[in-house]
């Protein structure tokens, strides 16, 4: 895209985001927030799963122990900051996972995926028997949102909802930023190699089980922050929405269906999702059967996901109008 | 017998039988593991299948006997008709690939036996013949469960006999332990996949006929005993049909005794185990390692 | 003077012995072949050398250091650097991509977070040298999938000695490789080690006696001799358990 239609597109994007929830109601930006909320708790699970081949079937752990921290944090401690009580979630989520690290990063494949199928029915579990901390089934609620301070001027009252969409999508997509960073550097280089070729990479002189226990906590630090958003945004966190089973069954579906081996795939996943859950929804409440109809054909004929769709139209495209270049360097943060 | 005494062996009857099935349920499990490396999520689903298929014969023809011979061969047949047309398509993708694709088949079936039959639990009742009570040595036993530990007997006899005494048991054996190695040995390994994948399911199939008499047909069947059959498996090994009847055996037992014997935190530290197991030793504590 | 030196080495699976007793020397800047038939134990010995697994009994010493039983990236990190059999490149990644992840390897940088790796030009100028150097500069940028198997052994040889190691364990580089390509591999080798100690398995004896300054004969599981490749060529004891079908040919 030559410059001028890339600012243009910035432009309209900050338009758009800044006039949405206004002009748009709260029933859909409560939609649009929780499909950020998906997106990050996606490309977090994506950091494990299609950048360094591991696939984890308790990724709730994460994203539940982050909602907790977060509402417990904001029920017992007055006065928290919303970064503050963001960065409590997420700090929980990654204390947990360097608890878990050294047992985890020995294994990989099946092993890797079933343990944390364990470690999730454990929290499950847990967190039903800790009644008095975590208020069982019913969840711990009544908490409020907090505010934030702008030094030396006013209070943002995030209990307004217009205030509460541009600060809790400016976090996701601040953290999304900073993963896609990560993804670009050297150590985002060795991430892929792990996936590929784990033997090559400890052959070259790199600690392989480090590499994951690195990858292991930026992705439970990630998770937990989307779970933290997510827990002020609803207002509840219960054991179901915390550490339910399709809590750690839908962000697969949503990067398998958008593409595992692209950043922006799960991002894609979870636009798609979200359309077919209002729309969906509103026919028929058999959506788990929906949903294993769509990822089973999604595996079958997209295994590349959205994001490879997107990409064989791009290449169409570019090649219809003659400006692809056979020899061009693919960025790093499409198909590597 | 004291009554005490006779308490502990009726639930040490109950536990058998339900280790027993569980053990049917996890054989199948067991074994597509071990031999094709692919963990079926939707196995369960499939043995839960088997028991809708059986109540459904029964609602049609009146006779349990019926749905014990058909159900789980229906079953089956639909296990089949997913590892040729789905699995083996994603086959190339990747095991990770495989392992999501029985999952999306696992959440299919879940919701789609609510569609045709109801969320509600459906009663299936043994045949008049194995009702009721019979006493051996003095002690009333309920007959349905002992049928249950003979059925089950049966059919682990008929399959040891036929692992271990049979040319296509060999064959299957050798394909558990090194399925790129039968290959090159010109034996064809696509047909022998979908004969043990069939097999299995169709272990699954009975234990899901055997055990709905007793647990009632509900959306819920695939998890109560999916998480006890995954245990089983880990713990008994990948591919390990020895450890997983030992283990099986046991966690019938545990299980029926538990109440009693273990702590309120029994649930959390079955976990761990599993976990630790799967730290230490990937393949499943008498597993053996998967030659690639 | 030995860069490279295993001391009574002695290795079995199973109970079966695979090595038995070997005494391996390797000088430094040399170029030591390693020949004998299948099962001799060559793959294991560079397994055990190289951090695969430790071995049974016995030692290994890298530069005067004992490295017996150290893992895989200790040794690398070492100095040592090894190719496989089996080739073993990040078959998703383009060449570029493999290249630049051995460039990185050998400066260390491991946990870098913090700068956008196709911004670092210094990296990416020592990558573009080193493709240059096998010749796979042109369609650098796809996968290493789909390049043709002679150009996939010569990526898993670069990648080998893009490390700069000080001593290269060669796995049977040419295995599978056409005359041609054998060729190209064996001139790769010449150019790309100069300076450098490499310890080569090898099957194809054009290859051996082409490069090797010494041979080490290998035959179920123990040396039988170590010597200049005219004196191993006239060995009966050698020509009988090996090389003897190799004169017919």
């Amino acid at each position: 895209m030559n410059k001028n239609a890339r600012w243009a597109f910035w432009i309209a994007g900050i338009l758009l985001f800044a006039f949405f929830p206004k002009a748009a109601g709260i029933y859909y930006s409560n939609i649009v927030i929780s499909t950020a909320v998906w997106a990050l708790f996606a490309v977090s699970l994506n950091l494990l799963l299609g950048f360094t081949g591991l696939l984890s079937f308790g990724h709730a752990i994460y994203f539940g122990t982050g909602a907790y921290g977060t509402a417990l944090a904001l029920t017992h401690v007055d006065g928290l900051s919303f970064f503050s009580a963001i960065a409590a979630g997420s700090l929980c989520s990654m204390l947990l996972s360097l608890v878990l690290a050294p047992v985890v990063v020995r294994v990989s494949g099946t092993a890797f995926a079933m343990i944390h199928l364990a470690f999730a029915q454990c929290m499950f579990v847990l967190a039903l028997k800790f009644r008095n901390i975590t208020g069982g089934e019913d969840g711990v609620s009544g908490f409020s949102i907090p505010e934030i301070r702008i030094p030396g001027s006013r209070l943002l009252e995030l209990t307004d909802p217009a205030l509460f969409f541009y600060v809790s999508i400016s976090t996701i997509v601040l953290t999304l930023l900073f993963l896609w960073f990560v993804i670009q550097t050297p150590f985002g280089q060795i991430m892929v190699g792990t996936r590929d070729n784990p033997k090559r990479v400890e052959y070259l002189g790199f600690h392989v089980s480090h590499t994951k226990a690195v990858v292991y906590v930026l992705a439970a630090g990630s998770a937990g922050v989307a779970g933290a958003v997510s827990a002020m945004h609803q207002g509840l966190v219960a054991v179901n929405d915390a550490y339910g089973m399709m809590i750690s069954v839908l962000p697969i579906m949503i990067v398998m269906v958008g593409g595992a081996r692209s950043f922006f795939g799960p991002i894609y996943g979870a636009v798609f999702f979200a359309f077919l859950e209002e729309y969906v929804t509103a026919y028929t409440d058999k959506f788990e059967l929906i949903l294993g109809i769509v990822l089973i054909v999604f595996i079958m004929y997209w295994p590349l996901g959205l994001a490879g769709i997107f990409l064989k139209l791009k290449f169409k495209w570019l090649t219809r109008r003659r400006l692809f270049r056979p020899s061009g360097q693919r960025k790093t943060d499409e198909y590597s | 017998m004291d009554p005490t005494t006779a308490m502990y062996v009726s639930q040490g009857v109950h536990g058998i039988a339900y280790g027993m099935v569980l053990f049917l349920l996890a054989s199948g499990l067991t074994l597509i593991l071990g031999m094709m490396g692919i963990l079926n999520l939707a196995h369960t689903g499939f043995f839960m299948l088997a028991a809708y298929f059986g109540y459904q014969m029964v609602q049609w023809t009146g006779s349990y006997w019926a749905a014990l011979a058909a159900a789980p061969v229906i079953a089956a047949g639909f296990g089949v008709l997913m590892e040729r047309f789905l699995l083996k398509k994603v086959h190339a993708y990747g095991p990770m690939a495989e392992l999501i694709l029985t999952m999306g088949v696992s959440l299919v079936i879940l919701d789609g036996v609510k569609v045709v039959w109801g969320s509600q639990s459906l009663p299936l009742a043994p045949p008049e013949s194995l009702q009721g009570l019979i006493h051996v040595l003095g002690m009333p036993y309920p007959v349905y469960r002992l049928f249950i530990i003979g059925l089950s007997l049966l059919v682990l006899v008929i399959m040891a006999w036929l692992l271990y005494r049979t040319r296509l048991g060999m064959i299957v054996r050798a394909a558990v332990s090194d399925a790129q190695m039968v290959d090159a040995l010109g034996i064809n390994v696509p047909v022998v996949f979908m004969l043990v994948f069939g097999i299995g399911t169709w272990m699954a199939g009975v234990a899901g006929v055997a055990i709905a008499p007793i647990l009632t047909v509900s959306p819920g069947l695939a998890n109560q005993m999916g998480m006890d059959a995954f245990i089983v498996i880990i713990v008994g090994g990948f591919g390990s049909i020895g450890g997983a009847f030992l283990v099986s055996l046991i966690c019938g037992l545990l299980s029926s005794y538990r109440i009693q014997f273990l702590p309120q935190y029994s649930a959390v530290l079955i976990f761990i185990f599993m976990a630790v197991v799967l730290a230490v030793k990937p393949e499943g504590l008498f597993g053996e390692k998967h030659h690639e | 003077m030995n860069i490279l030196e295993t001391r009574n080495l002695n290795h079995d699976f199973d109970g079966h012995t695979v090595l038995s007793q070997v005494n391996l020397g390797v000088r430094h800047g040399e170029i030591h072949a390693i020949i004998g038939p299948n099962g001799a134990g060559k793959t294991t010995l560079f397994n055990v050398i190289s951090g695969a697994y430790p071995p049974s009994g016995g030692k290994v010493l890298f530069k005067n250091k004992e490295i017996t039983g150290f893992p895989a990236y200790k040794i690398q990190r070492l100095g040592m650097g090894r190719s496989f059999q089996m080739t073993a490149t990040f078959d998703q990644l383009s060449a570029f991509q493999n290249i630049r992840m051995a460039i990185l390897a050998r400066r260390g940088i491991r946990f870098n977070l913090f700068r956008r790796v196709d911004k670092m030009n210094d990296i990416t100028a020592e990558t573009v040298d080193i493709l240059q150097k096998l010749d796979l500069w042109e369609a650098c940028h796809t996968p290493a999938a789909m390049f043709s198997y002679g150009r996939q052994r010569s990526l898993e040889i670069g990648m080998a000695l893009a490390t700069d190691p000080d001593l290269i364990m060669l796995d049977e580089p040419a295995a599978g490789m056409s005359a041609d390509e054998t060729h190209m591999a064996v001139a790769l080798i010449q150019k790309l080690t100069k300076g450098k100690t490499v310890v080569i398995i090898e099957h194809d004896m054009d290859v051996v006696f082409s490069l090797a300054d010494r041979i080490t004969v290998l035959n179920h599981g123990t040396i039988l001799a170590t010597e200049n490749p005219e004196t191993i060529r006239a060995n009966a004891a050698v020509r009988a358990a090996y090389l003897g079908r190799v004169e017919d040919e």
